[in-house]
């Protein structure tokens, strides 16, 4: 019976209904506390991200936030699937950022544990699945959308297409501060620093800032950044731009500008624990710091157009359980979860491509900062990125705050070839990746 | 008559590793891939370590073979099989490279030496996006053709037709190995770890059995990257990190190296105890401490590793070696 | 210009001085007792957490939980010793992987207990010595580095001054003649591991305040130590400190006119050339490989 398994004869649909039913069986030494039995009640979602390992804090957190959400959402009666009320569980599964395991695991979580639907982190595990997606129709969502590509018709990345978004916080800076005229930026040398780099290029060059040198790269395993700090304040910026640093990058970096006496203007993609950075540097060093991830605890996220179900009391209820560890990966994932389980209901149906369809449908979808389109097709080669407005966030009397919603497709209408042109610089477009 | 039984033992195991897979979960066959990948590698790492060296840099030579292969067959076209000879026999002429500064060095500065030249490669490929892609690696490598032999369709993204490919070159390479090891060019290797200066004063130049020995090992550490490689279909430099040749350390040394089959048990045990006990009973986020603790408890109860535990049982060597396999494997 | 200069000399001064605290303690440790501690870094680690644990708490004064890092981490040391590196001692490759076994476990349970985020330490003190506009010294940049001066000179006294530190020498040229001489190799090793350990701790605890603070934060410690102890020559503790201080202004002087990833180049290639030239490194001797 194995032969031939993979060959045409099978459609998805029926691919995916025998693997569940195989995992029913009970297949030998497969570890299956659940019963298969709770189906009809029970509807799981795989959770393949790293979880232990030197690039957990991108995995770890969205979990914990998942397990909020899925409280949540099964106190209230669960998600309805063609009238029927299901539990959500989400299955978790380490894959150590490793292409090899992440394809382990997806295969577990297909076929073993019979999941409809799978998050991953992205980045280097991806390549690992994507012949498992291709061939099992599985529907993933990555937080990376340089993972999309056309062959992958089930990738979507529908929380944050990173680093695009990062052009608002360039133009809403130019708008408001028009006196910068120009810039520095530093970043990791790594799969994330690098598309940043080409963005900010772009974006400064459409707003008319000029780089005073080439963006100084560096690796990510450093710990000490008084060198590079020095380097960037040599040439005397009125903004430095931190590209995509993590928190672990961010917060040496703000601390040694403060050190070495910068005083100017303080660009970045994520400023995560920033009360921190405030109590290491001072209130006033960091005021008008702009970045573009909110606190949930914002009252414009209360908004009428904002698609996340209730931020506030999320933010609270996630300060509370995980003190000290809220970050950006904490909503993502569990805002993508909002989106699936709309597409679900509407399709009636969690079965990945009727989801797929129902949630693509009309090429528009709720994300989580309001209505936003299916876009990418330039940079990606697909469509399957969402993209719409997105926050810019300044630092005001030592509270991050939302200053304006800007739309990322507004912007991409005016300057899309300045940012293809840098994308392309560095490789980072689909067709040039590989 | 020994040599019959021999050779029925030895059906055995065959018959024994061709059924494996049928009696496993989808995703134990996938880990059951790369456990029979890494045996290569873990194996040609003892081969290594056979004149006394340790090094730290093996992963990046496989590695080596993997990018090469990966590089010959995506943009030369090159026929995959032939492309992942080509890319062993890349790893061998770099560890041939390496090994004139390598081999001034000896013990510790051997080992921290090659973790030093390996590091050096895998900043090369995150620096040079231009063949290497960079810290993204490069991704779309063609897999194995598929063939049908008429008993078996062969279709390579099952794990259960790569895995047949897989123990079919892995079983002729460990074959390979053993040979080496028992010819006069393997004793020799012996002879130069356990008397070197008496061995030098014998006309043996040490340094060139050393050579030897990490250009044979690395040919076959290639070999098994360039399998892992055209099966995941992406190679990236985090893949051959140190954290990676940690485990391959811990494997070679917690199975124990004064047979040839200590370091393959030491893999195939902790692979199984890390990938499917450990998940299977739940501890998901704690696996790290856990394996931890069973490898100081490894070297502390078992400092001749996994290996005496078998020689105490069976004595007779021949034997041992395949019900030792045959055990692990049926423990898979 | 000069400026520049100026402040890449004092940056550099720092990273020496954290860097040598680390790579003595790894040398008297595998001098003594012949053990590549791959679990180094993770000591460097907990003395980081020993401070977050007292000190974002507020309570107790920054040098007291300095001193405190200091000697929890070496006391883990002795236990590292006791329960894992005196069974094995004729082990080293044991060794190693017990080695690699606490690193997993210390960076396990850390994670677990602080969240695998990075934590919070806040700043000892805030004030700046300023040369000029461009260059300027933060004091808790210059407490590292007459932390690290005092420390590695005291240790250097005790190596030169006292019976112990004699022992501990002989013990590190060769281990069996000491035996001999009826110095007992159990109190060297414990010694050198409790110093060798708590010296990480320290740094940790020093830097704390000034680098990132996450379960992972070893690694990157350890491959430049590693690098270090190999120049310097692996039995030699004077060398391991001279190979610190010019490793660190290499370093940095490249990651500031050049880029960081070139300097990581250039680091290891600048090892294995000392290594090809020279090959049981600058102040080493070749039985101690």
């Amino acid at each position: 019976m194995f032969v031939n398994f993979f060959r045409s004869g099978l459609s998805r649909r029926r691919f995916l209904s025998s693997a569940a039913t195989l995992s029913g069986i009970g297949v030998l030494g497969a570890t299956l506390p659940r019963k298969v039995f709770a189906q009809d009640q029970v509807v799981r979602v795989g959770f393949l991200a790293p979880l232990t390992g030197p690039v957990a804090a991108w995995g770890k957190p969205g979990l914990d936030g998942c397990m909020i959400w899925a409280e949540w959402i099964n106190e209230a009666g669960g998600i309805d699937i063609g009238g029927e009320k299901h539990r959500v569980e989400f299955i978790p599964y380490d894959d150590e950022y490793d292409p090899a395991k992440a394809r382990a695991g997806a295969t577990k979580l297909i076929r073993e544990d019979g999941v409809k639907f799978i998050m991953m982190l992205g980045g280097d595990p991806w390549p690992g699945v994507q012949p498992v997606a291709e061939r099992t129709g599985m529907l993933f969502s990555t937080l990376l959308p340089s993972d999309l590509s056309p062959d992958t018709t089930t990738l979507i990345a529908p929380a944050e297409v990173h680093p695009i978004y990062n052009v608002t916080g360039v133009e809403w800076l130019a708008e408001t501060r028009p006196d910068l005229k120009t810039a520095v930026i530093c970043a990791q040398d790594d799969a994330l620093g690098l598309p940043s780099v080409a963005t900010y290029l772009a974006a400064f060059e459409a707003a008319g800032i000029e780089m005073l040198e080439a963006p100084i790269l560096f690796d990510p395993a450093t710990t000490d950044f008084a060198p590079v700090v020095t380097r960037m304040l040599a040439r005397n910026p009125q903004i430095v731009c931190l590209d995509t640093c993590y928190a672990d990058y961010v917060h040496p970096i703000c601390e040694q500008l403060f050190q070495q006496g910068y005083e100017g203007q303080i660009l970045s993609c994520t400023a995560d624990f920033y009360e921190q950075i405030i109590e290491k540097t001072s209130k006033e060093f960091m005021e008008g710091f702009v970045f573009q991830f909110p606190d949930f605890d914002d009252p414009e996220l209360n908004a009428d157009f904002i698609n996340f179900q209730e931020p506030n009391r999320f933010y609270e209820e996630y300060a509370q359980r995980f003190p000290g560890q809220w970050g950006a990966v904490s909503w993502e994932y569990a805002s993508i979860m909002d989106l699936w389980k709309a597409a679900v209901e509407k399709a009636g149906s969690a079965e990945p491509d009727a989801v797929l369809a129902a949630m693509t449908e009309g090429g528009t979808a709720p994300h989580a900062f309001g209505e936003a389109r299916w876009w990418g097709r330039d940079l990606f080669g697909i469509d399957n990125a969402l993209v719409g407005n997105w926050p810019v966030i300044a630092i005001e009397d030592g509270k991050a705050r939302i200053k304006a919603f800007r739309s990322i497709p507004d912007w991409y209408d005016k300057h899309g070839e300045l940012l293809k042109k840098h994308m392309a610089a560095y490789n980072q477009l689909w067709d040039q990746r590989s | 008559m020994r040599s019959g039984l021999a050779l029925l033992a030895w059906i055995g195991v065959g018959v024994a590793l061709i059924a494996l897979p049928h009696g496993l979960s989808f995703s134990q066959q996938e880990i059951l891939v790369f456990l029979t990948i890494n045996v290569l590698l873990v194996a040609s790492y003892r081969m290594l370590t056979l004149t006394g060296e340790w090094s730290l840099g093996h992963v990046v030579i496989m590695g080596v073979g993997a990018y090469a292969s990966a590089l010959y067959s995506k943009h030369f076209g090159v026929f995959v099989p032939a492309a992942m000879l080509l890319g062993a026999m890349t790893a061998a002429l770099i560890a041939m490279g390496l090994s004139y500064p390598l081999f001034r060095m000896k013990g510790f500065y051997f080992l921290i030496g090659s973790f030093a030249a390996g590091e050096i490669i895998r900043l090369l490929w995150k620096r040079f996006r231009e063949p290497f892609g960079g810290v993204k690696g490069i991704t779309g490598i063609p897999p194995v053709p598929d063939v049908n032999l008429g008993i078996w369709d062969f279709v390579f993204f099952d794990p259960i037709s790569y895995y047949y490919f897989v123990l079919a070159v892995v079983s002729f390479c460990l074959w390979l190995m053993w040979r080496i090891e028992r010819s006069p060019v393997g004793l020799t290797f012996h002879a130069v770890h356990w008397q070197d200066k008496l061995a030098e004063a014998a006309g043996v130049n040490a340094r060139a059995y050393r050579t030897l020995a990490f250009v044979i090992a690395s040919g076959f550490a290639g070999l098994a990257g360039a399998l892992q490689a055209h099966y995941i279909g992406a190679v990236n430099p985090t893949s051959f990190d140190i954290e990676q040749m940690v485990f391959v350390l811990t494997w070679a040394i917690v199975g124990g190296t004064a047979t040839f089959y200590g370091p393959i048990l030491g893999c195939i045990v902790l692979t199984v105890l890390n990938e499917i006990v450990l998940r299977g009973l739940g501890f998901e986020q704690t696996r790290p401490l856990i394996y931890g603790l069973l490898l100081i408890l490894s070297v502390l109860f078992l400092p001749k590793g996994l290996e005496s535990l078998v020689g105490r049982v069976l004595p007779r060597r021949a034997t041992s070696r395949t019900r030792a396999i045959i055990g692990a494997e049926e423990k898979a | 210009m000069i400026d520049l200069i100026a402040q890449t000399g004092l940056n550099a001064l720092y990273a020496a001085a954290y860097l040598s605290l680390v790579a003595v303690g790894l040398v008297l440790i595998f001098g003594v007792m012949g053990i590549v501690n791959f679990a180094h870094g993770e000591l460097f680690m907990l003395g980081a957490y020993v401070v977050v644990a007292l000190y974002a708490g507020g309570q107790v004064p920054y040098l007291a939980v300095v001193a405190i890092g200091l000697a929890f981490v070496g006391v883990v040391g002795l236990l590292m010793e006791w329960t894992m590196f005196r069974p094995l001692r004729d082990n080293p490759l044991g060794g190693l992987v017990a080695s690699i076994g606490f690193l997993m476990i210390l960076q396990a349970l850390v994670s677990m207990g602080f969240g695998v985020r990075m934590a919070h330490v806040p700043p000892f003190t805030q004030d700046v010595i300023a040369f000029s506009d461009r260059v300027r010294l933060p004091v808790q940049r210059l407490i590292v580095i007459g932390a690290a001066v005092v420390l590695l000179g005291a240790l250097w006294l005790f190596l030169k001054r006292t019976r112990f530190g004699w022992a501990l020498r002989a013990s590190a040229q060769d281990r069996e003649a000491a035996a001999l001489q009826g110095i007992s190799i159990n109190q060297t090793a414990r010694i050198a591991m409790f110093i060798g350990a708590a010296l990480a701790g320290v740094a940790g605890a020093l830097t704390a305040p000034l680098i990132s603070v996450n379960p992972h934060m070893g690694h990157s410690v350890i491959v430049a130590a590693f690098i270090v102890i190999i120049v310097g020559g692996v039995g030699s503790l004077e060398g391991a400190v001279i190979a610190a201080v010019a490793y660190a202004f290499i370093h940095t002087i490249v990651t500031t006119f050049w880029d960081g990833v070139i300097a990581d180049i250039v680091g290891l290639s600048l090892m294995l050339l000392v290594l090809i030239v020279k090959p049981t490194g600058l102040f080493g001797t070749a039985d101690r490989a």
